[in-house]
């Protein structure tokens, strides 16, 4: 194992503050401690594992793996790189870097807290709102490495702003290990844009975690994108904690060639009177492999909740593989759960409508995957990150 | 509207379901699990050697087997206190009249003989774990239908009974099917010769009868080509102090062009923990129907499960769980899709009341090769108050080509604006709640026989009763 306190120590602590180093040292004692993940795991079952050894990326890249941007911001406002705003606002990033994202929940979340590297800290203070969206973006250029990327971000109290964070390979075919998780505080009516799109290199091994914690009246529009990755593990995971709180987690991916993906997602309330919607739409093709397991937990006493689950696979191929695993645990009566899956291929009415227009069955079929992932393109909660996604998605459609 | 007598649950049910008789066997093995046990039980029903070593070996697999570490809470299960076989009388009675006092007394509350005298076909009671009660319509040995208890079933029947035994759930199955081929006693054999339709339901009654008194019946139903048959289960159970346990395996074989319809309502009495393997195995163009309604018990697991086979196979779980105070009802089905173009559809309905929990868990899996498949999955869920619980575990494994899989579910509570059209028309909250829940069941209850359609009913509304207030 190369994963070791050596390039903590060489690497990474240079000018770390000494609560983050003892923080990096604890992860990477649980990360020993913990075994890896088997089949006898429940979340586990369906996702081999097996093949990925970090030691074999254990080397990091020293080009800039970050650039972030955002135009006139607002005074005081924060947005820096993560390890630097560990040292300049401690008050803010202690009590909450990796608090929702623990490093105890299994071997990857320890790992991945032990190494970080860099990231984007974004603090937008009570009151303030910020038209522009603001963009991290987050690189691989190199083969075998580790790319780790860290976001925190704060909403103050009513503030309101969108934020795109961007996983680009320089090269498609980049072996490495790759991580692009998020933690989200959203303060009290705060209402926040997210979007994570993840275009990793097909051979990288990526492990994604997007946790947002909502205060009361506050909402998210969060949108997660997949596109990277020969493997692909992206949990969406949002608590609401305060009454009023609304969470809108869209998510859409397309896996071709050898990809596969995996999804788990949780949408936990704990008070009443709060709302999720999340809806996950995927096309798969080659001999592609998706899994989606998501949960929706009322807690007892959450009242007048409101939350919707669906799923929906688009299969392609004869040989892509869809699995999909929605789930509900309900303690309160007085709630309205929904929940939904399908996995289906091309409805062959459609390809013989649009064929009998003329259309080549090729160009038919993307027009059919456009139109399935049109709805909830419509959702992606800013313009810049629209186009993007859609150029994206156009690009990969071929 | 007809009004119904109100009947209070709290404390009339001992009276009217949870009376027992004082207990008088003629032979009572001791507590606990051992290969002597296992071996007095074959000895005593004279069984052959293969059954002794079938029984020996799955209790070397019962023991090897971990207890499972999902679902519901086993650990209070306490395997070495628990009778593995009773008998109630020596012989088989062929008659109503030569059935001793006891058991007749039973049954006279069951309402059997009543149940016999409007369609009944053939009744096989079981009380405790021998058949006791055994009658079989002149028209089905006619047609050379076979429907016996399973011990008759190994005794004259050999060559078809060793033929099936075993061969859909085999011992290693699980740890419960391990236990049960180890213990088995008792249970229905239902032989229907190719071609043959059963036009009347069979039926069977289960009783278990002694404190902490296990019941490992074993069933199993062979439906030959182009065959049809119905066969009804259904069970109440005295109030006991301690737990007991019914842990029973349903082996069904539904051939080509046949058709099998299992209805079960279970009605154990809620210190009983009933830890079910059923499964069938469906082959070309054959159907096979479950028809599964849990009431009672503490604890319920229990998944139906249709393998499809061969081409055209059809499978159908019907679903109803009712989890009151303290009852965790953990259901639902599985379907696996073996070979192409084979359709299934899951409905589960299930009602949580007074903190008690269901869960409905179920798998859909498509084997490679399974292609041109369809499965829907569809599970509603109503909660009656707050101290209540729903889960819903569906797992959806696809890995056939073009296959459809849908799933929806639901989870609410009685809506309000249904009460309050109810109730304006004069209408009680507590009888509004009762006509809700039944409209909310009436895609199961239309299923059943008459009979069971109205018990089903009247049950709901004592449950209802009980709570509402």
């Amino acid at each position: 194992m190369v994963f070791t306190e050596a390039p903590l120590e060489d690497l990474i602590f240079r000018g770390e503050p000494d609560w983050l180093r003892d923080r990096r040292r604890t992860a990477l004692d649980t990360f020993d401690r913990l075994p890896m993940p088997s089949k006898t795991d429940e979340e586990w079952r369906r996702t081999d594992v097996s093949g990925f050894d970090p030691a074999a990326f254990a080397r990091f890249e020293k080009a800039l793996a970050h650039t972030t941007r955002g135009t006139n911001l607002p005074e005081g406002v924060i947005l820096q790189s993560l390890p630097v705003a560990a040292k300049e606002h401690q008050a803010l990033i202690e009590p909450r870097l990796f608090s929702l994202l623990h490093p105890n929940r299994d071997r990857f979340t320890a790992l991945h807290s032990a190494f970080f590297t860099g990231g984007v800290f974004l603090y937008v203070p009570d009151g303030v709102t910020i038209e522009e969206p603001i963009t991290g973006q987050h690189f691989s250029h190199e083969n075998g490495t580790s790319v780790l990327p860290h976001t925190l971000i704060i909403a103050g109290r009513n503030s309101r702003f969108n934020y795109l964070d961007e996983y680009i390979a320089e090269g498609d075919d980049e072996p490495g290990y790759r991580t692009g998780s998020a933690e989200i505080f959203l303060g009290e009516g705060a209402e926040v844009g997210y979007v994570a799109l993840q275009k990793w290199g097909r051979n990288a091994w990526h492990f994604g975690d997007q946790r947002a914690r909502l205060e009361k009246d506050s909402k998210l529009k969060l949108f997660s994108v997949t596109l990277g990755g020969r493997f692909s593990k992206t949990r969406v995971e949002a608590s609401l904690v305060g009454q009023g709180s609304e969470a809108e987690l869209k998510a859409i991916y397309f896996a071709s060639g050898e990809q596969f993906f995996d999804f788990h997602t949780l949408q936990d309330h704990q008070v009443g009177n709060t709302r999720s919607d999340l809806l996950f739409k995927g096309a798969l093709q080659d001999t592609a492999r998706t899994v989606y397991a998501g949960l929706i937990r009322i807690e007892k006493g959450a009242a007048r909740s409101d939350a919707y689950q669906a799923n929906r696979n688009l299969v392609l191929s004869d040989h892509a593989k869809a699995t999909s695993i929605p789930m509900l645990e309900i303690d309160n009566n007085d709630v309205r759960c929904t929940h939904g899956a399908t996995v289906g291929p091309v409805d062959p009415q459609h390809l013989f409508y649009l064929r009998s227009r003329g259309i080549p069955e090729q160009t038919a079929k993307r027009m059919i995957v456009q139109g399935f992932f049109g709805d909830v393109l419509d959702r992606i909660p800013f313009e810049h990150a629209r186009n993007l996604i859609e150029a994206d998605l156009e690009s990969r459609l071929g | 509207m007809a009004t119904v007598p109100k009947v209070d649950v709290g404390s009339d049910y001992k009276e009217k379901y949870g009376f027992f008789v004082p207990e008088d066997y003629i032979f009572k093995a001791k507590r606990g699990l051992n290969p002597e046990i296992v071996k007095e039980i074959s000895w005593m029903k004279k069984e052959p050697e293969w059954m002794l070593k079938l029984r020996l070996r799955s209790l070397e697999i019962f023991r090897k087997k971990p207890m499972p570490t999902w679902g519901a809470d086993l650990s209070v299960i306490d395997f070495e206190n628990i009778f593995y076989y009773l008998k109630a009388s020596d012989k088989q009675s062929t008659s109503w009249e030569d059935l001793p006092p006891d058991i007749k007394k039973t049954y006279d509350r069951l309402g059997v003989p009543e149940a016999e005298r409007k369609f009944l076909a053939g009744v096989s009671a079981q009380y405790e774990s021998e058949v006791v009660y055994h009658s079989l319509h002149e028209e089905l040995s006619k047609k050379g239908v076979i429907f016996t208890d399973t011990d008759s079933a190994l005794r004259d029947h050999p060559e078809l009974f060793k033929e099936y035994f075993g061969t859909v759930i085999p011992p290693a199955d699980n740890k419960f099917a391990a236990l049960n081929t180890a213990v088995w006693s008792g249970g229905s054999f239902i032989y229907v010769p190719k071609g043959v339709r059963v036009d009347i339901p069979l039926q069977a009654y289960f009783r278990i009868n002694a404190e902490n008194m296990g019941q490992f019946e074993r069933t199993l139903i062979i439906c030959d080509e182009g065959s049809f048959v119905h066969y009804i289960e259904g069970c109440t159970a005295p109030i006991y102090t301690t737990d007991s346990l019914h842990s029973a395996v349903v082996e069904i074989i539904v051939k080509k062009n046949a058709r099998c319809r299992y209805t079960t309502i279970q009605n154990w009495s809620t210190n009983v923990f009933n830890l079910v393997t059923k499964r069938a195995l469906a082959y070309q163009d054959a159907t096979m129907e479950w028809v599964d309604g849990n009431l009672g018990s503490q604890i319920t697991m229990k998944y139906p499960s249709v393998y499809l086979m061969e081409p055209g196979a059809k499978g159908d779980v019907l679903s109803v769980a009712f989890a009151g105070k303290g009852q965790h009802q953990d259901a639902g089905g599985k379907m696996i899709h073996v070979a192409p173009n084979t359709t299934s559809t899951i409905t589960s309905k299930s009602i949580s009341k007074g903190g008690g929990r269901t869960s409905y868990r179920g798998h859909i899996k498509m084997y490679p090769g399974a292609n041109n498949s369809k499965s829907f999955v569809k599970c509603d869920a109503l909660l009656l108050d707050d101290a209540s619980r729903s889960d819903t575990y569906p797992y959806n494994d696809v890995d056939a080509e073009n296959v459809t899989l849908g799933h929806e579910a639901t989870v609410s509570k009685v809506s309000d604006e249904q009460l309050f059209y109810l109730m304006s028309r004069g209408i009680t909250r507590s009888e509004a709640e009762t006509m809700i829940v039944n409209g909310f069941i009436e895609p199961f209850t239309k299923e059943l026989p008459l009979e069971y359609a109205v018990e089903l009913n009247r049950l709901i509304q004592l449950e209802m009763e009980g709570s509402v207030g």
